[in-house]
């Protein structure tokens, strides 16, 4: 079900094709099961992205979507199978090891998770004080603003998480993501909650870090449209399985009862 | 009682106690609510996500904070307890402080003060393990919040008087 060089579905000349000589897996998920308690969430999924590449996640609420990103960042372990990021297996790395591969990565959480104890600006700076303190307070201050100029919340970097709204706290939380130029981008639901015009323009950021700088993408979404507009593949999710892995058109071919009903309703 | 029995009992017994048992029900519930919060928020994955060890960044500069300050307001409580005990012993018969003092400290040793003082580093060394990973482990919402809240009083303040108890064995055994 591995579709290699997907079909372009629309805006041709907007979204870039993985590189061939790049192909090489940036994350492979392989064949990995997790369960909490006696309830099964994931069953043997498998899933891998290369450079410059999106691929969309989608699935009923509950199919343990947020799950499989958090296995891919390392917060949960699998209970079997293996996932690995840029060739690294994550199995036995010590902590400082996964760190210097969690600084490639960036992640947004489906519920923000911006520390309440900081303000807009200081939680976008977060990580480049920890990770760039060769940068002066100066650059820190305008790569922060640069920043939250790409999501349009500029205006607000004084206020603390607790004054903004559940669209700003997402788009402060890719700010966030987005402050280490990361190689690896995984997003749980970042256009959630948002207006169409705000997530159009999420989109298009997305699209543009894509193009710019070749980066990979995991999305996951609950948003059919913004799927087929910013990813290269769309992998369905169902009781723990992937159901079908391919372009939007594969999708539509698709003679699967579930994925019928999944694009109908959409 | 005379002076010199209430500056013994008040450095040597109650002011550590005592402070060991205010700071776990404060310090230890803050600090046991706090991270839980940040816990059940994501706040603290979050952090881990962006390659910062968390133990390193929450819990050991608040254990190393417990154990700094324990000292301190171990002598805090002492000024104020023997503050307390002139006030109470004035009341009996009138007393200056100076005069307090003196007769309070007479043929008071530093072996006689110094342990228990700094003793109470472990009560704080206590207080912020306890606190922190009750925090840092917490699961399921508000409720979860307060149950770490809860338990880090209860298992900090426990764990204090039992290391009182082997504290005194051992200052007794060492410096006497
Ligand atoms: N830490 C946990 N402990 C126990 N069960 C969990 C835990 N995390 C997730 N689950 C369970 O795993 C399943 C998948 O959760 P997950 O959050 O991944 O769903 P999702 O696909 O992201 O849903 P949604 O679209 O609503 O966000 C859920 O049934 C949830 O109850
Ligand atoms: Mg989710």
């Amino acid at each position: 079900m591995n579709v290699s060089m997907p079909a372009t579905i629309e805006n041709p000349e907007k979204k870039t094709q993985p590189d061939k000589d790049m192909t090489a897996a940036v994350v492979s998920v392989d064949n990995v099961c997790k369960s909490f308690g006696n309830m099964k969430v994931l069953d043997g999924v498998s899933l891998s992205i290369s450079h410059g590449e999106t691929l969309a996640v989608l699935g009923r609420s509950g199919t343990g979507k947020s799950v499989l990103l958090r296995l891919i960042i390392g917060l949960v372990n699998p209970d079997s199978g293996s996932i690995s990021v840029n060739g690294n297996n994550f199995a036995g790395l010590a902590l400082d090891q996964l760190g210097e591969i969690r600084k490639k990565m960036g992640f947004l959480f489906q519920q923000s998770a911006l520390y309440d104890s900081l303000s807009i600006a200081e939680n976008v700076a977060f990580p480049l004080e920890h990770h760039r303190s060769s940068m002066s307070k100066a650059e820190h201050d305008e790569r922060v603003k640069q920043l939250l100029d790409e999501v349009g919340m500029n205006g607000d970097s004084t206020k603390m998480p607790s004054e903004i709204s559940g669209g700003m706290k997402k788009r402060v939380g890719l700010a966030r993501a987005l402050a280490l130029e990361p190689e690896i981008l995984l997003l749980d639901e970042p256009t959630a909650g948002l207006d169409p015009i705000s997530s159009d323009e999420i989109d298009d950021l997305v699209l543009k870090l894509q193009r710019e700088r070749k980066m990979a993408s995991i999305i996951v979404t609950h948003d059919l449209h913004s799927a087929r507009k910013i990813s290269n593949r769309i992998a369905l999710l169902n009781k723990g399985k992937v159901v079908i892995e391919g372009s939007f058109d594969n999708l539509q071919q698709s003679e699967i009862a579930f994925v019928k009903e999944f694009l109908r309703l959409s | 009682m005379f002076p010199s029995s209430l500056v013994y009992s008040v450095i040597s017994v109650m002011g550590p106690i005592i402070t060991g048992l205010m700071v776990s029900g404060r310090v230890g519930a803050g600090i046991g609510a706090q991270l839980a919060s940040m816990k059940v928020t994501e706040q603290i994955d979050a952090i881990e996500a962006s390659a910062i060890n968390p133990y390193r960044l929450l819990a050991a500069t608040r254990i190393l904070a417990c154990i700094l300050m324990m000292p301190l307001l171990t002598l805090a409580a002492d000024a104020s307890g023997l503050l307390a005990g002139w006030f109470a012993q004035t009341l009996v018969e009138p007393l200056s402080i100076h005069q307090f003092i003196t007769s309070g400290f007479q043929g008071a040793t530093f072996n006689a003060f110094l342990p228990p003082t700094f003793k109470t580093m472990a009560y704080g060394l206590i207080i912020g393990l306890v606190s922190c990973f009750e925090g840092m482990r917490t699961v399921g919402g508000a409720e979860g919040v307060g149950r770490a809240a809860t338990n880090s009083v209860v298992l900090s303040s426990l764990f204090v008087i039992l290391a009182d108890v082997v504290l005194v064995k051992l200052i007794l055994v060492f410096f006497t």
